[in-house]
């Protein structure tokens, strides 16, 4: 596994898909909710992040059963969930250094 | 902003819009209703943005096509690692680059020097017929090699995709899964 961070959008890209499958627009919606509107995916930003995800086998296509091609939903694959998972215990391990560092610093 | 996305999808490489063509232009029409809804200044920044982010990645997908790798690794690279990839499509492209700006740079700084003289060179007399008749067939003779030089440096970069050479670039000698490949986007 590369111990290379992901990025931001790709981080909230799979954020959004990790509770249930998502479109392109109801993931553009939600990563602008998660990050409080300071993460505004452009679609062509968005549909590259998708293409790679896939690539890598993080992400699958999802069929809904009324689904147009228009609407084609997306989801985790078990691959991409445990790389989440990885990914937020690394941001858990250093968010908590950080908290931890600036209270010594406090006192 | 319906026909300028159209326009814009069509930028991409053949395979990509072919897969994805479709889908993004139903989530540009959703996010361009959306947009509709703000004020001018915010139509404007919004559509911006979306025009931004598709000319961006018409222009990474064209690169990923033609050096086999994402662009970031071009422009960002993270590590210098001995490889043993074939790379002259990436140095090809960083060069070509190069050269551009480098062109660009030295007409800015000619006209700077022109503006700085303005009466340095002098007067250029009427073409005389003749002088005039040569111009024409040199002009084409410059303007078809010019065609035959960029048809040649096509038919290279064409004839190393075709080839697969940049395949090898994904090629993983070790067991390790796919996913081992860095998602910086």
């Amino acid at each position: 596994m590369d111990s290379s961070p992901i990025t931001e959008p790709v981080l909230l890209i799979l954020l959004s898909l990790a509770d249930q499958p998502r479109h392109g627009y109801a993931i553009l919606q939600d990563t602008a909710r998660m990050s409080g509107g300071s993460v505004r995916l452009s679609t062509g930003t968005l549909y590259g992040a998708l293409h790679r995800l896939l690539e890598e086998g993080w992400i699958e296509r999802f069929r809904e059963d009324d689904s147009s091609r228009g609407k084609q939903a997306y989801r985790l694959t078990s691959l991409g969930r445990r790389n989440l998972r990885q990914e937020v215990t690394r941001l858990t391990q250093l968010t908590r250094l950080a908290s931890l560092r600036i209270a010594r610093k406090e006192t | 902003m319906r026909p300028l996305y159209n326009f814009l999808l069509g930028l991409y490489p053949a395979a990509y819009r072919g897969e994805y063509g479709e889908e993004m232009l139903a989530v540009l029409y959703e996010v361009q209703t959306e947009i509709q809804k703000r004020g001018p200044l915010g139509q404007i920044v919004s559509s911006g943005w979306e025009v931004a982010g598709l000319l961006f990645g018409a222009l990474r997908e064209h690169l990923r096509v033609i050096t086999g790798s994402a662009p970031r690794a071009i422009f960002f690279p993270r590590r210098f690692t001995m490889r043993s990839e074939f790379r002259f499509p990436k140095a090809t492209v960083t060069l070509m680059t190069v050269i551009l700006l480098a062109i660009f740079l030295a007409i800015d700084k000619a006209k700077a020097i022109q503006a700085s003289i303005p009466y340095a060179n002098p007067q250029v007399g009427p073409i005389h017929p003749t002088q005039q008749l040569m111009l024409l067939p040199t002009l084409l003779l410059v303007l078809a090699g010019a065609c035959v030089t960029a048809a040649l440096g096509w038919g290279i970069l064409f004839a190393l995709h075709r080839s697969g050479v940049h395949r090898f670039t994904d090629v993983d000698a070790s067991s390790r899964p796919r996913s081992s490949r860095s998602l910086l986007i």
